[in-house]
């Protein structure tokens, strides 16, 4: 193909050297990443594969709309719980329910507390290894350390040169052990790497400790839900009933004890957001921040749905703290409003995609999408169908379908979240990105880059353990008023419901804007679909030719090693990818799924 | 027991000299100085900890999140001191053809003496290509890791049952670990549930280690220490159930006072787990302590027993979607219709056939 | 017509007493668990206030059930004994005669009095042959099921290492699929039962009024009455 200028201002160039990385790895789900190299090792042409797919939709074809959260939730469960609630809202808004405000409330804390859990855990478990060395954290002076520590967070009580030779001692031993579990095969060699040990210790210790603690933050969820992972919520409310002191108190799902362990796990997280992963993000950062790739459409193009309705049942911007909106083409002077039901602006297309449309020149609107399974393989394709040498993106080449508003590739996640935010003036994220910005001493332009998307990750987790709070408090302001209503029932049976009808539910899942759409015909689930973060970020080329954002965020990086191209893992990991959400999509004909051809 | 790494050189006929040369080359490789050779030496003359391959097929990850969880082992420990987490794609530094190469090497160390743990399940319609690790089916990475495995744990209900991409009319045809063709007799065991509880996960994990044997496993392959009983037969609940107080509607006086979930399809009594024993986040709770009824996750196919809100279930099978009470009201009022419309009919017959006899 | 007729047919004596106080036994327990089947799958109405200590309604409930299930299961084994050692009616409904072609064409005979097309059945010391496949199907194999379904799902409230769970939960549950399995079946047999109680009762009432035998009086005094001399 040689060189495409792509409508949205990327020249691709698949003449080089062609690496290929499957399975990336640290992301939920499987994927594949294959680029091109020129002759100085900068990536010219990327190509970004969603391998699975597991056909959830077409499962819940016919199922009972209450049901459908259990289902959904099981699409991830790192994310888990974010994909129930946006379902519990789409057939709310087909039945027209409301929920009571405690149950908003509640509600609310739990997807904080994903969201605040599942940026802890990316930063930590899943991220913190494409920028910090374990092996060379051995090589520390535990007293450096502790100087660092103490300076980047005088807070943090875990601080001595103690603590840290004792961390390191173990270290030390595992990795003299031979058996490197995790670490073994990293680039530990790899000169992308560029944290001095005592900063490398000071993370891996951090890595322990928050591996320690993560488990603890969802267990707000525990009390509310029954479990931290895929709790459990009901179409009209929520399951937990709250009885403070009449009778029989003692066996409520809610009561004074109850409330009183959730503002312990709040409390303690805001703790260690603040103490621990907001300074490892600046101090990381400042040593990584000439290292200022993997923008990609941040600075152009964004998206986000909003989310955390402060009073119930009104979902319109003004109402919702997480902001919505679009922006396009770099104009940050102008916020466009979005109507997720409007056909003309969500649409779904799959040139590039493995699935079949009767005519692929148009993109679906969700509400009427169709899905059909069909696994090709394009001319320029090498390796057999079940052995995969080399992708022809010319031709289908991914389990994802591409989204686009009107038209437009967009990025979606926190610092999309952050860009829109900031663009409307949004005061909690502007101050937070000013503070950031100065902290580290960068221009605004150093935000559209991998490191931006993972710092701003790190701020919204520190917003959501702030409004955590807020909503605690909230929901026991209200139960003092005299409510402690926690659900609707009036139309929890099926007989009570219209024979045709449709809903929306949308939520910002940590990894950026959801959005279901269900319609529901004689009690029963007509057609459901997802689209979802991972599927607008890792979407492959569309009926223009336009790249999605991982395309584009890898493009025209420099990679140090091709044989350890730690720098493509850096920028996917920044938008933390869960490809078991991407991958699922139905229709109306779902079940009709056809048997494939190799070309 | 296992050999080390040590054993397996010298049995291959390497020389003490070239293992120590190999041992300066991985420090080296590490970036570590050259001091470090001889500890890896010792280390691996003296007995590894037992190297475990974790494979993700089709699943959500919620066995991994749930795993990480844990309160007591904290996984830190588990990673660290317990067993050697060689390949996990969800947590590994490693990727590409670099994490791949992992599961060849582990085969070839310790051939027979690592546990293979399998989240998520391999669809096996499309050839496979429903779910590709490294330009390949899963199935294929599963089948070879199995055959050299020494045992195969099926974490949660994607790889002990097949749970919800399994769930009618599943379309990839995902297959949970025990029905894949090629996977042979090695010994599995189920910890079903989605996700299993935390330290269920880890317990079967330190049990093996403790005790150097598989866990008693009932008919199914579940560990009798945490799957021979409901849910319901220890639910904090249950005098309220033999008292006849049930939760009626969601938030109704029942719901607030903890009375029995039961009339809104709590499946509690048919499925077997520890949640009313060692509950979840370490004992803080479980899904009927806060007020939901239980879905019966660890059970295989629960998913296709019609809504979660029911007390009986769906049958299907007969091209209609009914539960019994629906099915078995329908056919006594046919057989009590027919029986009434009979008697009429005989009663006629025998008046008219009276009449022609007079 | 007034003039009363002398009755000179002969009587049989066909049901034993341990075959009529199986039959009247069966019947009692299958109305109770009839009754409290269906009160386990739909419970009554919650009870809605005071101690759970203070009441014991749904335990009742299953305590009558497992009660009656006891029984019936008692009498089914004494009913297999009576078979084994008993008179030939006694077996009748456990081995129905079906490699032979008369008993087919016995079938096709009462099957059309059944349907109204000839004016009169034959006659029968036992069951007739139509009767005795209902029994056989509807009675005697849903029964079977029900006791095993019945026994696998109390051996899950015993638990393992009981005889109940190891002799029916262990095999059961993984072949139903799973214990909801196993309830739903089970319930289903319930249906069963119910509509071959219908269908026994409306029957066998019919049969008492129409056919040349006494029926409902033989279960209660073991004799066999006729109604007429002339052979079939």
């Amino acid at each position: 193909m040689a060189i495409i200028n792509t409508p949205n201002g990327y020249k691709l160039d698949d003449s080089g050297q062609r690496v290929v990385v499957d399975p990336v790895t640290r992301i939920e789900g499987h994927m594949r990443c294959e680029v091109n190299l020129d002759a100085d090792n900068y990536i010219r042409n990327a190509v970004s594969t969603g391998t699975m797919w597991r056909g959830l939709e077409v499962i819940l074809k016919g199922r009972d709309p209450r049901d459908a959260w259990a289902f959904v939730q099981r699409i991830c469960g790192v994310c888990t719980g974010t994909h129930a609630l946006t379902s519990v809202r789409a057939v709310e808004d087909a039945l027209n329910i409301d929920i009571p405000e405690n149950a908003n409330s509640i509600r609310n804390i739990m997807q904080l507390s994903l969201q605040i859990h599942d940026h802890l855990v990316h930063f930590y478990h899943l991220h913190a290894l494409d920028w910090v060395n374990p092996v060379n954290a051995l090589k520390a002076d535990p007293k450096a350390t502790s100087e660092l520590q103490q300076k980047v967070s005088p807070s943090h009580p875990k601080s001595s040169p103690g603590y840290f030779r004792d961390i390191q001692t173990r270290i030390r031993k595992f990795i003299e052990s031979g058996q490197l579990g995790p670490f073994k095969n990293g680039y530990w060699t790899n000169p992308a790497y560029l944290l001095p040990p005592e900063a490398d210790l000071m993370a891996v210790t951090h890595y322990l400790e928050a591996l320690d603690f993560q488990k603890e933050i969802m267990t707000t969820r525990t009390i509310f839900g029954g479990k931290d992972i895929h709790p459990n919520w009901l179409v009209g409310g929520v399951p937990c009933a709250i009885n403070m002191d009449g009778d029989l108190a003692a066996g409520a799902p809610i009561n004074m004890e109850r409330l009183n362990y959730v503002r312990g796990v709040v409390q303690r997280t805001i703790r260690f957001v603040n103490d621990v992963y907001i300074p490892d993000i600046l101090a990381i950062g400042g040593f990584y921040k000439g290292w200022l790739y993997g923008g990609g459409l941040s600075g152009t193009n964004v998206l986000a749905y909003g989310d955390i309705p402060d009073n119930a049942n009104d979902y319109s911007p003004a109402n919702l703290m997480m902001p919505q909106g679009a922006v396009i083409n770099g104009d940050l002077s102008t916020v466009h409003p979005i109507d997720l039901r409007n056909p003309d602006e969500i649409q779904e297309f799959v040139p590039h995609s493995w699935y079949k449309y009767p005519d692929e020149a148009k993109g679906l609107h969700p509400w009427d999408g169709i899905t059909e399974p069909n696994y090709e393989l394009g001319p320029n394709f090498e390796g057999t169908k079940t052995d995969i040498k080399k992708l022809d993106e010319g031709a289908k080449y991914s389990w994802i379908k591409a989204p686009r508003w009107k038209g437009h590739a967009m990025e979606v996640g926190p610092l999309a979240r952050y860009v829109v935010g900031y663009a409307q003036g949004h005061e909690y994220f502007t101050e937070q990105i000013n503070f950031t910005l100065k902290a580290l001493d960068v221009p605004i332009s150093a935000l559209f880059s991998t490191l931006g998307r993972t710092a701003a990750r790190a701020l919204e987790a520190a917003w959501a353990a702030d409004k955590q709070l807020y909503f605690l408090d909230k929901l026991v302001n209200n139960i003092k008023n005299g409510d402690s209503t926690t659900a609707n029932t009036e139309k929890f049976d099926p007989s009570t419901w219209p024979s045709d009808i449709k809903g929306l539910g949308f939520t910002e899942a940590p990894r950026g804007a959801l959005g279901h759409w269900v319609k529901i015909k004689d009690t029963k689930i007509d057609n459901y679909q997802c689209v979802v973060p991972t599927t607008w970020n890792g979407s492959p080329r569309d009926n223009q030719g336009n790249i999605g954002a991982f395309e584009a965020s890898l493009m025209n990086t420099k990679v140090e090693v091709a044989e350890e191209p730690v720098e493509i893992l850096r920028t996917i990991h920044s938008f933390d990818p869960c490809l078991a959400c991407s991958t699922h999509v139905m229709s109306e004909d779902g079940e009709t799924l056809a048997d494939v051809k190799v070309r | 027991m296992h050999e080390t790494f040590y054993d397996v050189m010298r049995r291959q006929g390497i020389t003490r000299r070239s293992f120590l040369k190999y041992c300066s080359l991985a420090a080296a490789a590490l970036g570590l100085g050259p001091e470090f050779a001889p500890k890896i030496a010792h280390a691996m003359e003296t007995k590894p900890r037992i190297p475990v391959l974790w494979l993700h097929g089709l699943e959500c990850t919620c066995c991994s999140e749930s795993f990480i969880r844990s309160a007591h082992p904290l996984a830190k420990d588990v990673i660290l001191s317990m067993i050697s987490l060689d390949y996990d794609d969800t947590i590994m530094a490693a990727a590409g053809h670099q994490a791949e190469a992992i599961i060849e090497e582990t085969i070839e160390k310790y051939d027979g003496n690592f546990i293979l743990a399998v989240e998520g399940n391999a669809p096996l319609n499309e050839d496979g290509m429903y779910c590709i690790i490294g330009g390949k089916p899963f199935v294929e990475q599963l089948t070879h890791a199995a055959k050299h495995a020494k045992a195969i744990i099926s974490w949660g209900s994607c790889a002990s049952w097949g749970c919800v991409q399994a769930a009618r009319p599943n379309p990839t045809r995902a297959t949970p670990t025990h029905k894949v063709p090629g996977i042979g007799n090695k010994p599995i065991i189920k910890v079903p549930g989605c996700p299993p509880i935390s330290e269920v996960m880890t317990a079967v994990i330190t049990y093996m280690l403790t005790f150097e044997k598989m866990p008693s496993l009932d008919r199914q392959g579940r560990p009798k220490m945490f799957y021979s009983q409901r849910i319901h037969d220890k639910c904090y609940r249950r005098p309220h159930f033999d008292a006849g107080q049930f939760v009626e509607k969601f938030d109704d006086e029942g719901a607030k006072k903890g009375y029995c979930l039961y009339k809104v399809g709590c499946k509690g009594p048919t499925t077997y787990n520890a949640c009313s024993t060692v509950r979840w986040s370490g004992g803080l709770s479980f899904p009927i302590q806060a007020g939901h009824p239980c879905i019966g996750c660890s059970e295989d196919g629960f998913w296709d027993k019609g809504s979660f809100y029911d007390r009986l279930t769906d049958i299907h099978g007969f091209g209609v979607e009914a539960d019994a009470d629906e099915i078995g009201t329908t056919a006594a009022v046919i057989v009590g219709g027919a029986a009434a419309i009979h008697a009429g009919a005989s009663a006629v017959k025998r008046a008219t056939q009276q009449g022609d006899q007079e | 017509m007034s003039v009363a007729k002398i009755h000179t047919e002969e009587a049989i004596y066909v049901y034993g007493p341990w075959i009529r106080i199986w039959h009247w036994t069966q019947a009692f327990a299958i109305l109770v668990l009839g009754v409290t089947g269906y009160l386990i799958g739909a419970p009554p109405e919650s009870v809605s206030s005071g101690e759970a200590s203070d009441h014991f309604q749904m335990g009742y409930i299953r305590y009558f059930h497992f009660c009656a299930a006891y029984i019936l299961i008692i009498g089914f084994v004494v009913r297999i004994w009576r078979a084994i050692v008993g008179n030939r009616h006694n077996r009748e409904i456990f081995l129905p005669p079906v490699w032979r072609t008369s008993f087919w064409s016995e079938v096709w005979h009462e099957i059309k009095w059944y349907a109204l097309v000839i004016p009169e059945p034959k006659k029968y010391v036992g069951h007739n042959p139509l009767a005795l496949l209902a029994m056989h199907i509807m009675y005697v194999w849903t029964t079977i099921f029900m006791i095993i379904t019945g026994l696998s799902l109390y051996g899950e409230g015993t638990g393992m290492g009981t005889w109940q769970h190891t002799f029916f939960t262990s095999w059961v549950n993984p072949l139903f699929g799973q214990s909801q399995d196993v309830h739903t079946w089970h319930h289903l047999g319930m249906w069963m039962l119910i509509c071959f109680v219908i269908t026994h009762v409306y029957v066998a009432v019919r049969e008492d009024i129409m056919s040349r035998q006494s029926i409902i009086s033989s279960m209660i005094s073991g004799w066999r009455t006729f109604k007429d001399n002339r052979s079939n």
